[in-house]
């Protein structure tokens, strides 16, 4: 107490608080509130007991035995090593789904409606069934489990059902970003002829038949490979006792087949079962996918690879807590603070680290605004790269560890993580007494090990950086940041994208597409009257705004002008002859390609000159433009250059134009929309000019000035 | 008939037991301020949880400061008078622990869960967030983007995301209900200094606060501990709140929303009486007979018989002023919005005409049974009950008599809940159609 008095004098604080720290004083209740209060002694931990024994049959029982609740969860797991489902995806999780769905005792309604009158729940997966009942309904769900496990009849109607849902839910799921980052990174990560990498598709799901299902269950669940668990109010004798009584004589179907070298094999029904064949390999650079979502608010994105690390390595902990510090689950994790905290970039940004017997993966990753989705990924690469280059810090270090024994600790609230930790014993084949030193083993990993993990484990080089979001104003940005300067593009499955052009109707050409144009800015005749235009313009970039004015004059003169509060930021001309740039930075002569491409457009409406000019229009199909159909038309230069017009196909305007740009940087393509056609003597100009490239540019047409003349000195070019 | 007889009045002697056996035992006491406190005891991991439930959310805003009560929830994150900015979650989980918060209409619950040898520091955070709770300008600007990002992501960049936000809007006219707890951002951007002032000093006292401790404690030491932390917190002054009579919907109201969607959904939305009346019993009750579990109604008849949808769910909203029970259904491949709504409508029509059987309402008896014992397992589960249960239905011990609400009711109680309520006259109806349907 006296301590903060002298406290509070020696560093000069205000009167004010002196006066209300002594009304506080003077309470009852007296308290120093500067400081966070200090632990009493840590508890102890203690693992729960558990029990287990195997059955004649080489099934193996677990038992959790608490009598806190009279509740019971019984469970049956087959550890079945994963196969590559390929054309067929989708049948292991319909023979998940349809192990609930009909026994030779009981149809589906019957399931249910006992199951529910029980009071209890039960869900059947691909690698077996999850149940839980009050005490005394035990002996009747057993039953109800057992009866589902070991004697499904797979019911044809209920088949069709059910894979009519599946095809469902692939549409629905093509819908939903986040559906679509999962599938897409699994391709990624695990390539598409890997177990891990399978897609369920619409096509997949047509082929599946229900006989791939039944083959499979015979084939994969075997007694020997499966797994029974009793968690909750009962005891050893009990559990022994069921497991005999339904479980005890069980074969399954006893397997008579042969597994080659490369783990190829012949199953009844199922045909050629493929394991993994090779392991999955991280990319030989850093590249970046997009998964195109137009006018998406948001982008996923994730930072995905492959690792190979498995759960009973003595890193495995190591490489876990490196994984707490950067992303995995603490609000005070790297990403979390940078992407959230600091930039606001992001509701949530997280990291995982995942440890397997096949393959393990890492992923990183965060749903953010589209403008940001660039210097997001900016920050996720940094703080990986980050992780690899420096040691962490003895607070965060301190922190992370505290964090990972406190959940520890939290999750033996619930019997069912003690049932979890004697599985992966027997699953992963961990050491008899690796949860039971999990907490020592911790307290001894230093910032070295972790500095050791993360260059083990996280490749920042190599990794797929998968985004989900809005391809038009990302493109140029995301391509920049791949180390080949390429933007892979994906569907929603993971497939090649190829964009949806159809053909163009029969008896359509690329001379009508052209007619219609100029029949809609006002006719042929009064287009070819105009001789200049001055377009008078505004926008801003970067929050900094600006003018833009552009002449063009009949036929090959042409200037631009862009300035910001009366200073000249850009200046673009020709004279016919030659070209200039200029800005800030000084004056560059326009040369070769670029001046003949910027001589033979400067007029306009160059359109009416592209035969002159030996140019070539190809009608290319008809696609989407801001959701309108619209003529894509190749335009081929003289000099070997090529840009796509888009024309709509009901107003005949033009929508926009694709091009690519020779840059410092690698090819930039630059996309310009032109919206909001207005009439000006009688021809209609755009008067919104949307440009996307490295930067979004919005223009907005003040003034359209048509033949009211231009001083020569505007496109003077003085070199 | 008789072999059903014996087994319901097993269910029913059975049932007080099992009561018993999901009771949660607790002590209570107020501090001078008007402080709540609830304390319940349970050694059996060596944790801790503390919570606060603040008894205000997005229907004490003002209706331009739409989203300003889950807001104000990030804000207090932020720090105090001792905590630096960033510092609180970091004193949480540099202990071990966890903490979070949410908000909805009617309040606002932070939480941390501790190793039980830090239960004072627990103590020591939400009385600095009680009595002087700081934000910086930086802390304000950066969780401004951190809740637009929040609502990009769980309303707008999601399929069906924004099903509450579009069916709350036409569900009431003058009610605050009619705006969704994640607010509108340009109310947010219009927020003000004066505005975080005014709502702190408002709504963040000790008067309107319940303070519950869940866990491996002394709870005599506790409440000394309790006592040391929150005592000296000055009250507020006493909350005035304004209750908005909302009349009942005149008619049927019908609407497309387009979305980025493939597969057209229905959503049918009812209003319905407070959470704690007994009417709000019995429509929850309808519609766990809807469609809790897979031989449920809707879940039987209209998603697995007939085929008409991939899912389809029925819900209550416990909304503290009369709130709203919606159904929701995505439809199955090449199955019409109107196909589906005439199956569902069909279901409803039965619970209005036809009393529920025996069997069902034994099933639905029996399914409460277990959930009772399945929830309040975990000590941060106990704790936001205990909360609840004081905040909204007028006593903690209804924590553990809340169950016999149910269990009273009888078939003909049902029926006329299903009459009174699921009115089709009286509803809204929503048809989530795919964009490209858009003309």
């Amino acid at each position: 107490m006296e301590r903060s008095i002298r406290c509070i004098f020696r560093s000069g604080r205000s009167l004010t608080l002196f006066v209300s720290l002594i009304s506080v004083l003077s309470m009852s209740a007296q308290v120093d509130r500067s400081k966070a209060p200090r632990p009493g002694k840590a508890p102890e931990v203690r693992i729960p007991e558990h029990r287990s024994f195997t059955l004649a049959n080489g099934m193996r029982v677990i038992v959790v035995e608490d009598h806190r609740r009279p509740l019971v969860a019984v469970q049956v797991k087959f550890d079945i090593e994963p196969i590559r489902q390929g054309e067929l995806a989708g049948f292991i999780d319909l023979t998940g789904e349809l192990l609930g769905a009909g026994t030779t005792t009981r149809s589906k309604q019957q399931i249910d409606e006992q199951v529910d009158s029980l009071g209890a729940e039960l869900f059947s997966s691909p690698d077996g069934v999850y149940a839980s009942c009050l005490t005394r309904n035990l002996p009747a769900l057993a039953e109800i489990v057992a009866d589902v496990v070991l004697r499904p009849t797979f019911p044809e109607e209920e088949f069709e059902k059910a894979r009519t849902r599946a095809l469902s839910a692939v549409q629905s799921r093509k819908e939903d970003p986040d559906g679509i980052a999962r599938e897409v990174a699994n391709v990624l990560t695990y390539t598409k002829g890997h177990p891990y990498g399978d897609v369920v598709t619409e096509t997949s799901l047509e082929k599946v038949m229900r006989k791939h299902v039944e083959g499979y269950y015979k084939r994969f669940f075997q007694p020997k490979d499966g797994y029974l668990v009793f968690v909750g109010d009962i005891t050893e004798k009990q559990a022994r006792d069921l497991a005999n009584k339904l479980f005890g004589t069980w074969t399954g179907v006893p397997f008579a087949g042969n597994v080659d070298k490369s783990g190829r094999e012949v199953v009844e029904g199922l045909g050629t079962v493929y394991r993994a064949e090779k392991k999955p390999q991280v990319a030989k650079m850093r590249n970046v996918t997009i998964v195109d979502r137009p006018n998406a608010p948001q982008s996923v994105v994730k930072v995905v690879f492959p690792l190979e690390l498995h759960p009973a390595d003595p890193m495995a902990l190591s490489a876990a807590v490196m994984n707490t510090i950067l992303g995995g689950g603490v609000f005070n994790a790297r990403l979390m603070q940078n992407l959230r905290e600091d930039k606001g970039y992001t509701y949530g940004a997280y990291s995982s680290l995942r440890s397997d017997r096949v393959i393990g993966a890492f992923s990183a990753g965060a749903s953010v605004r589209t403008e940001v989705t660039d210097s997001a990924i900016t920050e996720l690469m940094f703080e990986i790269e980050h992780l690899r280059q420096s040691n962490v810090g003895r607070e965060e270090l301190e922190l992370a560890k505290n964090y990972m024994a406190g959940s520890f600790a939290r999750s033996l609230e619930d019997p069912r993580t003690v049932a979890r930790f004697a599985l992966n014993t027997f699953m992963y084949e961990l050491p008899r007494d690796h949860y039971n030193t999990y907490l020592a083993r911790l307290d001894t990993i230093s910032a070295d090990d972790v500095r050791v993990a993360a260059e083990k484990y996280l490749f920042p080089d190599n990794a797929d950086i998968l985004v989900v979001g809005d391809k038009e104003s990302l493109a140029a940005k995301l391509t920049m940041l791949s180390f080949d300067q390429r933007l892979r593009q994906l569907n929603e499955d993971g497939d090649i994208y190829r964009e949806s052009v159809q053909a163009a109707p029969d008896g359509m050409t690329v001379q009508m597409v052209m007619d219609a144009y100029f029949k809609a800015l006002g006719g042929r005749a009064e287009v070819e009257k105009v001789r200049n235009v001055r377009m008078d313009m505004s926008g801003s970039m970067g929050g900094m705004p600006f003018t833009m004015t552009q002449w063009n004059v009949e036929p090959n003169k042409y200037a631009m002008e862009m300035r910001s509060n009366g200073t000249l930021l850009q200046r673009i001309a020709t004279d016919g002859a030659q070209g200039v740039q200029e800005g800030p930075e000084g004056r560059t002569e326009v040369i070769e390609m670029d001046l003949e491409d910027m001589i033979n457009e400067a007029a306009p409406f160059p359109e009416l000159h592209y035969l002159d000019l030996g140019y070539m229009v190809k009608l290319a199909g008809v696609t989407r433009v801001n959701d309108q159909d619209a003529y894509k038309v190749m335009v081929l230069r003289d000099n070997g250059g090529a840009v796509i017009d888009h024309f709509s196909v009901e107003t005949g305007l033009k929508l926009r134009r694709e091009e690519q740009k020779a840059s410092t940087v690698g090819n930039l393509k630059i996309v310009t929309d032109y919206k909001d056609y207005r009439a000006v003597n009688g021809i209609q100009f755009p008067h919104l000019i949307v440009q996307k490239g490295p930067m979004e540019l919005n223009l907005v047409v003040n003034e359209v000035v048509v033949n009211g003349g231009v001083d020569p000195d505007v496109y003077k070019v003085d070199l | 008939m008789e072999r059903t007889l014996i087994f319901i009045s097993t269910v029913m002697s059975t049932l007080t037991a099992t009561a018993q056996a999901g009771r949660i035992d607790y002590t209570e006491f107020d501090l001078d301020n008007g402080l709540h406190v609830i304390i319940h005891e349970d050694h059996t991991t060596p944790i801790v949880a503390v919570g606060v439930m603040y008894h205000v959310g997005s229907k004490d805003e003002r209706p331009d400061r739409r989203g300003f009560a889950h807001f104000f929830e990030h804000l207090l994150f932020e720090g105090s008078e001792h905590i630096d900015r960033g510092e609180f979650s970091k004193y949480v989980e540099k202990a071990g622990g966890v903490l979070n918060a949410n908000t909805n209409g009617d309040r606002t619950y932070y939480y941390e869960v501790l190793p039980s040898n830090q239960l004072e520091l627990g103590l020591w955070l939400e009385s600095e967030r009680m009595l002087h709770a700081k934000v910086d300008q930086k802390g304000v600007d950066t969780q401004r983007e951190v809740v637009k990002e929040e609502r990009r992501q769980r309303y707008e960049n999601r399929p069906y995301g924004s099903i509450l936000i579009e069916v709350l809007d036409r569900a009431y006219n003058k009610h605050p209900y009619k705006w969704p707890t994640i607010g509108f951002m340009e109310d947010l951007n219009a927020a003000s200094e004066a505005d975080y002032q005014e709502f702190y000093k408002r709504y963040y006292v000790p008067n309107n606060a319940v303070l519950v401790l869940a866990g491996d404690m002394d709870p005599k030491e506790a409440r000394r501990s309790v006592e040391k932390y929150f005592a000296d917190i000055p009250a507020g002054a006493k909350i005035e709140r304004t209750s908005v009579e909302e009349p009942p919907l005149e008619h049927e109201i019908r609407d497309v929303v387009y979305d980025k969607i493939q597969l057209p959904a229905v959503v049918q939305a009812y209003r319905i009486p407070a959470y704690g009346t007994k009417e709000y019993y019995a429509v929850d009750m309808l519609n766990r007979l809807l469609s809790q579990g897979n031989s449920s109604r809707l879940q039987k008849n209209v998603k697995d018989e007939q085929g008409k949808a991939l899912m389809v769910g029925a819900f209550t909203l416990p909304f503290e002023h009369p709130g709203i029970a919606i159904a929701f259904a995505v439809s199955n491949m090449g199955v019409s919005p109107e196909e589906l709504e005439r199956a569902m409508d069909a279901e409803y029509a039965r619970v209005r005409d036809e009393r529920v059987g025996k069997g069902e309402l034994i099933k639905l008896k029996a399914q409460l049974e277990s959930e009772l014992v399945r929830e309040n397992s975990q000590v941060s589960g106990i704790a936001s009950s205990l909360a609840s249960a004081y905040t909204f239905l007028g006593e903690t011990a209804m924590v553990n008599k809340e169950i016999e609400n149910y269990l009273q009711l009888t078939a003909e109680d049902l029926q006329a809940a299903a009459r009174k309520y699921f009115d089709p006259s009286r509803r809204v109806v929503l048809h989530y159609l795919p964009q490209s349907q858009k003309q």
